[in-house]
This record gives structure tokens, C-alpha cells and sequence, in this order.
């Protein structure tokens, strides 16, 4: 007895029961009950390809149950789709479940299949990863899912402020770093053709551009310079300019004097890039080590 | 008045001889390009982001504690040396507290008491501290592990705990061909007829859990095994999840990432499936032919401004996915040809070094991000395919020279995993704070053995005869030897802690990557 055997709704349904394996399954798991009856019955209905009302109730029960169940999410994807649903309606459903499970990935490329079918964005939704950085400020996922988003509605010239306001809170959110960089640069490359390897130099980005990246990014240096996330995205910068670090050896030489051995110990960031560096500083760098 | 804390050195084998071991005065001396000096991460938080309920907890005053610092200045006296560079937080630290420091500093104060070899393990530490292997304790985690799974979210990744546990198992040298008919029994549920395996009975198929399958199957072993999969729907299957920019999702409309393509020509190559796309591929639209097209490209546009690999182009730099990129590109071609046309090496060198924290010595997956044991393998991994692209072709282990022994600091990686790692009843974790898993049991160790062993490409390029993706086959590995100056040195780990070693692309024992390519290279069709 139980949710779907007893009700009216789903009696001309035989439920495909579970199968472990063999006699000995490995790895079996502890089903409840209630989950193991809804996952009988989902398999009756994804083996008819049924895609109905009660099947997308079925779906939202189960994805409760468990929602790192990437079979239940796809499936879904593909009744919402086919029987044109309120996508607005399932994204406001998904905020929900995003906040309880917030580790949850599956979500998030749902959201976006959904996302990819909405023409306009909801309003509510960069509201939305607010509440999402709150609980965790470099989720990979919603990361990329924001990035992807950035895209569809190209959003670039609201992101930059928005990037700032999460590296004031914690200068060193290196996934903020990376969505400074995407907003600023990538945004001017093709993602499907352009890689780091056979692209130094960008003539595209505007020299005041790499200027203010190359200003905003030393003032986040001094504010911990042992921080890496801005000296990697700063050597970022000067390969997009074309030149090397050699002309931040001025600004470097405030965290360590060269001529003082001890102080070149321990500016950790600096001296690995002295490592980088033409072969006649190199010497002088590793002479010091 | 602090006590006297004396550590009585268990199993205090002075000298071991055998060739096997870690040499401790190469793992010391390192100081240059790849080092925790130099290249290591940092840590800016104030001491006043630990909770004083927290800084209690872990450093008692009253002198009785074996946590307390005070009991590890008579330890460098009498007992276990454990050097300054694994318990001591970094010298200089900025005063600006942010979340991220507030993690790293709660993270390197859970992790100190460890590193110093004190605690619950001070019975069981050899004279450099370290802590030996449980052995037992994981094999029984294990054994609980893959006969119950318990949890429903586990309901998502069955297959996955198979190739954990198998692996870990194989790791520490247990007999796994006893679970080689209910391995085929549980994998017949979730195989689909139209190709590919899912995570379950009724589920989709998925290029992860079809990757856990396949390598779980392997590993086993025996006629059965390799031969229930079906190869001609696995290979139309496939062809549907190849994409149009080179890359492969994960399932039929599911994301793409890098794990894709690893997963994909992991299962590939090793089953030796042809490499021209099935005639239903729908990348044939875009005028690809092969599983091959765009690949390498694609897998290129991946490497970010910070020299690691990201999930997809323009993401953020990740361990585990900078490890399906280079482990993917040695399954194209040799590692010194690929990795070194496709990357940017020198860059992604750079960012992997930074991985390593000090004082922890475990891997971090991102910058300012914190040590996990997983990366163990998914950063450690990538170690001896970059040491192979730089290398070039070994025609054997005798060519390879102390000096090219490592690019990052084993001793630390090793202290961390068994310091930290080692869950007290069994099993191994991601950090102190965390319980065990499968996951992170099969992780740590396979990290653990990777500082045990090297392993190196002694291909020639031969691409007429045979399986064209040959060259991942075309690895050997040896026991690591002892320094050849003649200057003995106690070694770090015990010879009883030695692991088997595991091919460093595929991440199963050597054997069982011979005889699936044994099996299926020979074959014509399917």
C-alpha cells in the first residue's frame, strides 16, 4: 500500500519494481519505502515515454526524495518542454529546492534548459544568486550557470559592478576573480575558438581597459598582498597587453627589496614570478634563492 | 606547566633498503620551482578568526593535552622529527580577514594537531612521524562500502561506489576477482540496450557512471566481465553525446564538461571502439566523421588565464578537471606532444605548484581554496603525465635520474594523507573535520601510491600498426628508488605502507588496463 498503489490516478499503472542485480547486488541501497514505490512507477511511465501532469508530480516528488537523481531531471526537462509549461513557474519551484540543497549540481543545468527556453529574463532572477553567494560565494555551478546566463542575455555591462561588490566582501573569491576576468576579457573572445596557448596579445580590449584592470588589480594587491588571486589575474593582464612582468618590478619591490635576501624569502608571489622571467633576471633571482 | 610529551616511535625501522621507498633527503632539499616555500599557498587570516571555543578545543593549555604546542618542543627532542615546514603556519600573513582566510586558518588549526603527530596516533607514528596505514580499518570501510551503499542519494552514483571501492581495494593489494560475478550482476541492471550504462535499473545512460562501469568490469576481470558490455550500442550511444565545439555531454541533453571527454575516450580507447562516429551521430551535421574531431582543440580552450583547466572555456581553473584534460590528451597522443602543443605548460605548471599548501601539504582544487584529500589524485594525477611531457619518450625506469623525481613536495602530500586522511575507525577523509567515504578513500590513496611509484611514457610512434590510440597503452612505471649519492636516509614511509601501483590514465591497476586492451585491440568490428 502506498502514495501511487492507492490512488485512483495511477491504477492502470504496473509499477516496474526495483532490481538490484542478482541475488548479492553490490552497493545496494537502503530505499525507503516511499521512494522505492515512486521509482517503481516512474519506470512504468518513462518505459511508455508518458509525459503527463501526474507524471511531472511524479517527478517533483521523487527529485524531494532525491535530488541528485540526474534521470528524474532530464526527464522532467522533457514534459515541461513538451507540454509548454510555465517556465517561469518551475524556475520559482527550483529556487527553493536550489536554497535546501544548495551542493546540489543537477539543478543548475536543469535551470538552465529551462533558462535557454524563456525569451526575457525573470526579474528575479540575479536576485536569486545573491541568496545562492550567501551560502557559498564560489559554488562552481552556479558560477558557470551565471557565466552561461551572462551570455544568453548578455548582461556584461551590469556584471562588472556586481563582480566588485562580491570582491569587497572577500578579495580573495578567486571565482569572483575568474567572472572579473570573463566580463572584462573573455567577453570579447569567441569561447569556441579562442584558447590561452595561441592567444597572448588581444587587440580588441582598449588600452584603458588593460590600464584600469592593471590599477584596480594592484590596489586589491595591497590590500593583502599575499593574496594570489590578483597576481595571477594581473600576469593575466600584462600577457593580454603583450608585455612581460618586467614593468611591475616597481610596484613589486614595495612587498620585497631585491637586494635583501631575507625579503625576497618571503614575498612568495613576487619571487615565483622572478622564476618566469628572460634569463638574465632569472640568474640574478635564483642567485638570491 | 606544560608536560613532558614523550612519542614513543612505533616500528621504529631505522633502515629500510628496499628500493621501494620515498627517499626523505630528496623530498627535503626541494626548495625551488614547485615547492611549498616558494610556490605555496598563504594564509592571511588573523588569528582572532578562530572562535575561542575552537582554538580550546584544539590547543589545551594545561599542559596534559597531547594536542598542545608546548608538548611538540619536547617531541624534537626525544621524539618523531617532524619539520618546521608541516607545522608551522606561513611566516608572514596579511591582517585583512575575509571568509576565505577565516577557512584556510580554521583548516591549518584542525590540521596542526595531525602534522605534529600527536593525538590519538602518537602510539603509531614512525621516527619521522608519520603515521603508518591503517590497512585494516580501510579494508573493512570498504568492504561495508560496497556491500552497502545505505544512502539514497547513492541511489544517483551505484557504480561509481564499485569502481571506489575496487580501486581502493586493488590499491592496497586485496584480491577483487571475487566480486566478479555480482560486479556483472549488479552492472546488468543498469546497462541500457540502447548503449551506455546508468546509475540504476530504469536509469539513463550516463558517460559517468558508464566510466565506473567499465573500469569496475576491468578491474575484475575474467571472461564475463568485459565481454556483457554491449559495444556496438555503447559506441552508437556515445556518438550522440559528442557536440558540435569537440567537447562530449555527460548524457543525452545533459551539461558537457571536460569529465565528458575523459570519460568517453577512457571507455574508447580502452574498449578499442572504432573512432568514426556512428552514422547517427548528430555532430555528422557539422561535418565531423570522427570521435577525435575538435578534441584536442576543445580541450585546449579549456586551460584559463590562471594556467589550470577549467570544467568548460571561461570557467574557473579546477583540479579535477585540469587532471580529465591532461589524462584525455595522453589517451590522443604522447604526453610530450600533446600536452606541450595543446597548453600552455609552463602556465598550467605554475598554477599546479600553487596547489600545494603549507603547512596541511595536501592539494587544493582552486586557488584560496582549501585542502581535501580527493586531490590527492585529481591534482597529484597530473604530476607524472606533466613530468612524462617533459621527459619525452623513457625507454625504461633505469634513464630516470633522482633530480627529475618529483616537481611538488611528496613528504608533504604523504603527511597529509596519512596524518589527516585516515578516519579513526576506517576509511579516508577529505580533511580532519570530514567523515570517510568511498570517494575520498579511493582518491587519497591512489594519491598516496602515485608518490610511490614512477611512472613514465616509453612510446615509440608507431601509429600504422594497430589500435591508432595506442599511446596510452605505451606506459611503464617502477618502484621509486633510494638516492644514489650513497647517502642512506630512514625513508619517510614504512615498506609495509607501500600501495600497488595504478596506470596513471586510466586509474586501475596496471593489469587490468593489458588485458581489456589484450582483449579488444585485436579485434575487427565488434
Amino acid at each position: 500500500m502506498g502514495k501511487y498503489s492507492d490512488s485512483e490516478e495511477w491504477e492502470h499503472i504496473i509499477p516496474i519494481p526495483q532490481d538490484d542485480g542478482g541475488p548479492n547486488p553490490l552497493a545496494a541501497i537502503a530505499y525507503t519505502e516511499e521512494y522505492s514505490e515512486a521509482m517503481s512507477y516512474l519506470r512504468a511511465v518513462m518505459a511508455k515515454n508518458e509525459k503527463s501532469d501526474r507524471v511531472l508530480g511524479l517527478t517533483e516528488d521523487i527529485i524531494q526524495m532525491n535530488p541528485a537523481h540526474y534521470t528524474v531531471w532530464l526527464y522532467r526537462a522533457d514534459i515541461l518542454l513538451e507540454l509548454q509549461k510555465n517556465l517561469v513557474q518551475e524556475l520559482e519551484w527550483l529556487n527553493t529546492i536550489a536554497i535546501r540543497h544548495h551542493k546540489n549540481f543537477q539543478i543548475w543545468h536543469h535551470r538552465q534548459v529551462i533558462m535557454s527556453h524563456i525569451p526575457t529574463m525573470p526579474s528575479s532572477e540575479l536576485s536569486f544568486f545573491a541568496r545562492m553567494f550567501a551560502k557559498d560565494a564560489k559554488n562552481y555551478h552556479v558560477w558557470s550557470y551565471r557565466q552561461w546566463l551572462v551570455r544568453r542575455f548578455s548582461l556584461w555591462d551590469s556584471e562588472l559592478p556586481y563582480v566588485e561588490s562580491l570582491l569587497q566582501s572577500d578579495v580573495r573569491n578567486n571565482s569572483a576573480w575568474n567572472h572579473r576576468w570573463f566580463v572584462v576579457f573573455a567577453r570579447h573572445t569567441n569561447p569556441e575558438k579562442h584558447s590561452i596557448k595561441n592567444d597572448d596579445a588581444d587587440s580588441r580590449v582598449e588600452p584603458e581597459t588593460l590600464e584600469r584592470e592593471i590599477e584596480y588589480t594592484k590596489a586589491a594587491i595591497l590590500m593583502a598582498p599575499q593574496n594570489q588571486s590578483p597576481w595571477n589575474y594581473l600576469r593575466g593582464v600584462l600577457r593580454k597587453q603583450g608585455k612581460g612582468l618586467e614593468g611591475m618590478k616597481g610596484f613589486a619591490e614595495q612587498f620585497a627589496d631585491l637586494e635583501k635576501e631575507d625579503e625576497v624569502r618571503v614575498a612568495m608571489h613576487w619571487t615565483s614570478w622572478l622564476i618566469c622571467m628572460p634569463k638574465s633576471k632569472k640568474r640574478n633571482c635564483q642567485a638570491r634563492h | 606547566m606544560p608536560s613532558t610529551l614523550k612519542i614513543k616511535p612505533k616500528r621504529r625501522k631505522a633502515i629500510h633498503k628496499s628500493k621501494s621507498r620515498v627517499p626523505l633527503k630528496q623530498l627535503h632539499r626541494r626548495d625551488g620551482y614547485g615547492s611549498l616555500t616558494s610556490c605555496g599557498k598563504n594564509y592571511m587570516a588573523s588569528d582572532t578568526a578562530i572562535g575561542e571555543d575552537e582554538q580550546e578545543e584544539l590547543i589545551s593549555r594545561d599542559g596534559t593535552d597531547p594536542l598542545s604546542l608546548e608538548a611538540t618542543f619536547d617531541q624534537r627532542q626525544g621524539g618523531p622529527q617532524v619539520p618546521d615546514l608541516y607545522t608551522t603556519p606561513p611566516p608572514i600573513k596579511d591582517s585583512l580577514t575575509t571568509d576565505t582566510s577565516i577557512s584556510q586558518d580554521n583548516t591549518v588549526q584542525q590540521c596542526l594537531p595531525h602534522l605534529f603527530a600527536s593525538g590519538k596516533s602518537l602510539l603509531s607514528v614512525n621516527a619521522h612521524g608519520v603515521p603508518s596505514l591503517e590497512r585494516e580499518g580501510h579494508v573493512d570501510f570498504l568492504h561495508d562500502a560496497i556491500e552497502n551503499a545505505r544512502y539514497i542519494p547513492y541511489d544517483a552514483v551505484r557504480p561509481w561506489v564499485l569502481y571506489w571501492s575496487l580501486t581502493a581495494f586493488s590499491l592496497l593489494g586485496e584480491n577483487v576477482e571475487t566480486y566478479q560475478q555480482r560486479v556483472v550482476e549488479t552492472l546488468s541492471v543498469c546497462q541500457n540496450l540502447s548503449g551506455g550504462f546508468g546509475a540504476g535499473h530504469g536509469q539513463l545512460s550516463h558517460v559517468a557512471t558508464s566510466y565506473a562501469a567499465v573500469l569496475s568490469l576491468a578491474i575484475v576481470g575474467g571472461s564475463e566481465s568485459l565481454d556483457m558490455i554491449g559495444r556496438r550500442a555503447l559506441w552508437r550511444w556515445l556518438g550522440q553525446l559528442k557536440q558540435s565545439d569537440g567537447g562530449f555531454s555527460m548524457c543525452v541533453g545533459g551539461e558537457e564538461d571536460v569529465r565528458g571527454a575523459y570519460c568517453s575516450m577512457t571507455i574508447i580507447s580502452l574498449l578499442a571502439l572504432p573512432l568514426e562516429l556512428p552514422p547517427n551521430a548528430p555532430t555528422r551535421a557539422h561535418g565531423f566523421t570522427s570521435f577525435l574531431d575538435g578534441l584536442p582543440e576543445y580541450l585546449s580552450r579549456c586551460q584559463t588565464f590562471e594556467g589550470g583547466i577549467s570544467g568548460r572555456p571561461q570557467s574557473e581553473a579546477h583540479g579535477a578537471y585540469a587532471f580529465c584534460a591532461l589524462a584525455c590528451l595522453c589517451i590522443l597522443g604522447p604526453p610530450h606532444e600533446m600536452l606541450r602543443k595543446y597548453l600552455d605548460l609552463p602556465l598550467l605548471i605554475s598554477w599546479l605548484s600553487s596547489r600545494q599548501h603549507a603547512p596541511e601539504g595536501g592539494f587544493s582544487g582552486r586557488t584560496n581554496k582549501l585542502v581535501d584529500g580527493c586531490y590527492s589524485h585529481w591534482v597529484g594525477g597530473c604530476w607524472p603525465l606533466i613530468e612524462a611531457a617533459i621527459k619525452g619518450s623513457q625507454p625504461s625506469a633505469l634513464t630516470i635520474t633522482p633530480k627529475f623525481g618529483s616537481l611538488y613536495n611528496q613528504e608533504g602530500l604523504i603527511r597529509y594523507i596519512l596524518s589527516c586522511c585516515q578516519a579513526d575507525d576506517g576509511g579516508m577523509r577529505d580533511k580532519p573535520s570530514t567523515y570517510p567515504d568511498a570517494y575520498h578513500t579511493c582518491y587519497t590513496l591512489a594519491g598516496l601510491s602515485s608518490t610511490q611509484y614512477f611512472s613514465y611514457y616509453n612510446g615509440t610512434r608507431n601509429a600504422e600498426a594497430g589500435y591508432p590510440l595506442d599511446s596510452a597503452f605505451q606506459w611503464g612505471f617502477s618502484k621509486k628508488s633510494p638516492q644514489r649519492d650513497g647517502n642512506e636516509e630512514e625513508e619517510l614511509v614504512d615498506a609495509e605502507d607501500m600501495l600497488v601501483s595504478l596506470h596513471p590514465i586510466y586509474v586501475i591497476p596496471w593489469g587490468a588496463v593489458e588485458r581489456s586492451h589484450g582483449l579488444f585491440s585485436q579485434k575487427t568490428g565488434f
